[in-house]
């Protein structure tokens, strides 16, 4: 079974706050799922296995296509969604500190 | 009139066509069978306020000259698909509030086609479950049996157009979510091809698996709705056209990978099947045995592909520009709060599940095995079906849960077991319904799936007409 430590660093590199009951109970369900999915690992990968297959990133030009912009004319619908708001402005935490 | 939201989307347009009916009315029947069931069934989170609005302005349309097979058509649509101005929420408490600014592609082209929108349907949070369970506002019940559910993700979906509240509805599919309640609720669910419909505005769970597609009373319907939906769309560069992939030739042949139903499938369920395939064989199909070596993998595969991609696009849900924001002593304590009580315990599950098998040390032999079983499965399908025109499975192993019955996580997982694979390949598959099996007294309906080459969905429609 997975460690109560290895969930709460999971946790928060997942920005996520738990409960140490709901640590608990991810113990053993990620531990079960892991289990079940374990399988894979036993997947032979071979020189026959393709390295850029079904999954790979398809790219465009970054060219400006006004016609395509839905987003045109929806900046103050989307400014409307700010968890909070000083005019124009999204109001974020000060994440960069000055050092004493 | 009587019972007009029991048309089907083609009745209808027939009848609208000829003037017989007017999309009011159409929509007046469905907003009573909404108003006389959805409090009991809770399939509706909300019901749009401006549907009669949207009726009129299709009558207009037609008026003036305007016609397509779904101008004034009635539809429901998942919570999880954006339409300008109106609340998606993914039935999550994170997005409860939050106010699509722009259509999602494919409603852009059902708002073309004139289709009316009765509102957003109720669904696992996130699209993350299968039987609607997880839903941040209660579960839907089945109209088939309330004490059961109606499958998931696309649950409220399925549920609607099941009880008549609507005559066709949209879902999405990452690893069965239409085509699981299709089966649960007696319907035609249809999940494209990957790529084929557009992704953008669709609030995005396994990108790399995730698909719109139609759930309907009828294979003509389900159809309908797909010709409107599809086509490449410069906003999501996966999106592919008909050109992608080359047409074949029907070979009247439908494979059977007899050796993945040996055990599990309760043998009801197996009876019913083996009765469809019957019934192909009488319409001319020769039925062969196939096999799919890594198939058992499937649902391994995804139960790693879907929580790693699920961790990368939640991520974004971070309080910060929209969405549900709560604040701590720091940064850090904003996110982890916004997503504690943002999120239900199935999405943290899955992206805490995601984390892990992309985190260092762990990646190799998770996500890298997957990703390599992957293309082994898609080139085993591609194989098979050279020579097959569909792949045929019981949709689920059983009939609809009840509700509250399965509590443990992986058990509810391995409902998936049959529907994953298409979205681990990018196949298209169809279920349509193939009977009822009883259980406590009650017929419950189950679905047959067929599972067809890339690009070939169409002939899912062939073939599923048939039965």
């Amino acid at each position: 079974m997975i460690s109560k430590e290895e969930v709460q660093k999971l946790a928060e590199l997942a920005r996520l706050e738990l409960s140490d009951q709901e640590v608990a109970g991810l113990q053993k369900d990620i531990s079960n799922i892991l289990d079940y999915v374990g399988q894979v690992s036993a997947v032979a990968i071979d020189d026959a296995t393709p390295k850029v297959g079904v999954v790979h990133n398809v790219m465009r030009q970054d060219e400006v296509r006004i016609s395509d912009d839905i987003m045109a004319g929806k900046e103050e619908a989307l400014r409307g969604e700010f968890p909070k708001r000083e005019g124009n402005f999204n109001v974020v935490r000060k994440i960069i500190q000055k050092d004493e | 009139m009587p019972e007009l939201n029991k048309l089907t989307i083609t009745e209808a347009g027939t009848k609208l066509k000829t003037g017989e009916i007017t999309a009011v009315d159409l929509a007046r029947a469905c907003l009573a069978e909404i108003e006389a069931k959805n409090k009991d069934l809770n399939i509706f989170l909300e019901v749009f306020e401006d549907v009669i609005v949207q009726a009129e302005s299709a009558d207009a349309r037609r008026k003036a000259g305007e016609s397509h097979p779904l101008l004034g058509i009635p539809l429901a649509i998942k919570d999880n698909v954006l339409i300008e101005g109106r609340k998606a929420s993914a039935a999550s408490k994170m997005l409860e509030n939050y106010v699509a600014t722009y259509d999602a592609t494919i409603i852009k082209k059902l708002k073309d086609a004139g289709a009316v929108f009765l509102g957003r349907t109720n669904m696992d949070e996130f699209a993350m479950g299968g039987s609607t369970e997880n839903s941040a506002f209660g579960p839907t019940k089945n109209p088939v049996d309330p004490s059961r559910a109606p499958g998931g993700s696309s649950g409220g979906s399925a549920a609607a157009v099941s009880a008549h509240m609507c005559l066709g509805a949209i879902g999405t599919d990452t690893g069965g979510s239409i085509r699981e309640p299709a089966a649960f609720c007696g319907l035609v669910g249809f999940k494209p091809t990957y790529g084929a419909v557009s992704r953008s505005g669709l609030i995005a769970m396994g990108s790399s698996l995730d698909q719109a597609g139609p759930l309907t009373k009828t294979v003509d319907d389900a159809k309908l709705l797909f010709d409107v939906i599809k086509g490449q769309d410069y906003l999501d560069s996966t999106s592919i056209s008909d050109a992608t992939y080359p047409k074949t030739n029907s070979k009247k042949k439908i494979g059977v990978p007899r050796h993945l139903l040996k055990e599990g499938v309760e043998p009801d369920v197996l009876a019913a099947f083996e009765k469809s395939l019957e019934s192909l064989k009488a319409k001319g199909y020769e039925v062969v045995d196939i096999e799919i070596p890594s198939a058992a993998l499937a649902l391994s595969v995804y139960y790693v592909i879907m929580p790693a991609e699920v961790s990368a696009n939640l991520a974004r849900f971070d309080g910060v520009r929209y969405g549900l924001s709560v604040k701590g002593d720091s940064l850090f304590e904003d996110y982890a709060k916004s997503k504690a009580l943002g999120f239900g315990p199935e999405v943290r599950r899955r992206i805490m599940l995601g984390t892990y098998v992309l985190s260092s040390g762990y990646y190799d032999a998770y996500y890298g095995k997957a990703l390599a079983a992957r293309e082994k499965l898609t080139k085993e399908f591609a194989d098979v079906l050279a020579g097959v025109d569909a792949i045929a499975m019981p949709t689920t192993p059983c009939p609809a849960i009840k509700i509250g019955e399965k509590s443990d996580p992986l058990s509810m997982y391995l409902l998936d077991i049959f529907t994953v694979t298409a979205n681990i390949t990018g196949n298209p598959a169809i279920s349509v319904p193939m009977g009822t099996v009883i259980r406590e007294g009650v017929p419950l309906p189950i679905g047959l799936q067929l599972t067809a080459a890339h690009g070939a969905d169409d002939s899912l429609f062939e073939i599923g007409k048939l039965l």
